[in-house]
């Protein structure tokens, strides 16, 4: 099956044919013609990744006319136009700089999609407190016949509140990882923290329970 | 409206138990995805656990690398499907 779905391929007409510079960290930091050349290419370069992204994210954009992805796509350009000036001086070279420049147009185009997809979206924070008056007790989880139903009953007895509520709006409600920061006022790396010591709780406790199996000893360690 | 009153789906209930271990958070990835995307498209069997791990557990960034996959080999007329292939492997 292949991997490469229509919404992979750069759209031809956005392809960039500029000569770009040899050293592009020297060119960016060197007042001059060549830094103004270099600052255009650049965003230029920028604004083609982004536009591949909002490209391929606009499914979750319908109804959004052409205009007003295009309009993400600068915006999200312009941003990462400024994080990459920003960060220039911690470029080591160990991609290329057209690669790790992109990677910044990325990031921030597909959170600008996420974001502006679930701007009119609540977002419910559900702590799964009702499972215990509907669901099988905490006592009686270790009889779930399925593991879905003991990932349930898990949830409920083995993670703390706070672990539950994000883990719960990432995992099963799949409430995009940027918008739940930016509606929580933290950050990607903070909720992923949070999933990832879930994740080891849930199957620490399933394993437990016999519904998973004890991992190899030479897997998963850190 | 939250999905927590449904049943689970199997693959829901996989993504929940995920062994998201050796841990790596999301801004460690973020510095270390530019190389690994080019070495994958060199070598599609190249291989940094953390990283693969890390992908697997976190959505956002699985689809960042994916994309940076497919426009680093459009760039450079490579074929991206032997990378993309490598990102979805199951690194358990």
């Amino acid at each position: 099956m292949s991997l490469v779905s229509a919404d992979d391929r750069v759209p031809p007409e956005l392809d960039l044919a500029d000569t770009e510079p040899e050293n592009w960290v020297e060119a960016l930091s060197l007042p001059g013609p060549r830094q103004d050349h270099a600052m255009s290419s650049l965003h230029r370069m920028l604004l083609r990744a982004s536009r591949h992204q909002v490209w391929r994210m606009r499914s979750a954009l319908a109804g959004v006319g052409n205009e007003r992805l295009e309009e993400i796509a600068n915006q999200a350009a312009d941003e990462a136009m400024m994080a990459v000036l920003a960060k220039l001086s911690t470029f080591e070279g160990r991609s290329r700089f057209t690669t790790w420049a992109y990677k910044f147009a990325i990031l921030q185009s597909a959170t600008e999609v996420r974001r502006f997809a679930w701007q009119h979206r609540e977002v419910e924070l559900d702590d799964l407190t009702h499972v215990h008056e509907r669901g099988p007790s905490p006592a009686s989880y270790v009889e779930a016949a399925d593991l879905a139903s003991a990932v349930r009953c898990a949830i409920d007895v083995a993670l703390t509140p706070h672990q539950r509520r994000i883990t719960i709006a990432l995992l099963i409600d799949e409430v995009p990882i940027d918008v739940l920061a930016q509606r929580l006022g933290t950050n990607r790396n903070a909720l992923y923290k949070t999933v990832h010591d879930a994740r080891t709780r849930l199957r620490a406790h399933l394993i437990a329970s016999g519904h998973l199996a004890t991992p190899h000893p030479q897997a998963g360690t850190s | 409206m939250s999905q927590a009153r449904t049943p689970l789906s199997p693959q829901t209930a996989r993504r929940l138990t995920l062994d998201t271990d050796p841990y790596l958070s999301c801004d460690d990835c973020f510095d270390l995805v530019d190389s690994y995307v080019e070495a994958l498209l060199s070598d599609p069997e190249h291989d940094l656990p953390a990283m693969r791990t890390h992908l697997a557990g976190c959505a956002a960034c699985a689809e960042e690398a994916r994309s940076l996959v497919c426009i680093v080999a459009e760039q450079d007329g490579l074929d991206p499907e032997p990378a993309l292939r490598r990102l979805e492997d199951d690194p358990t």
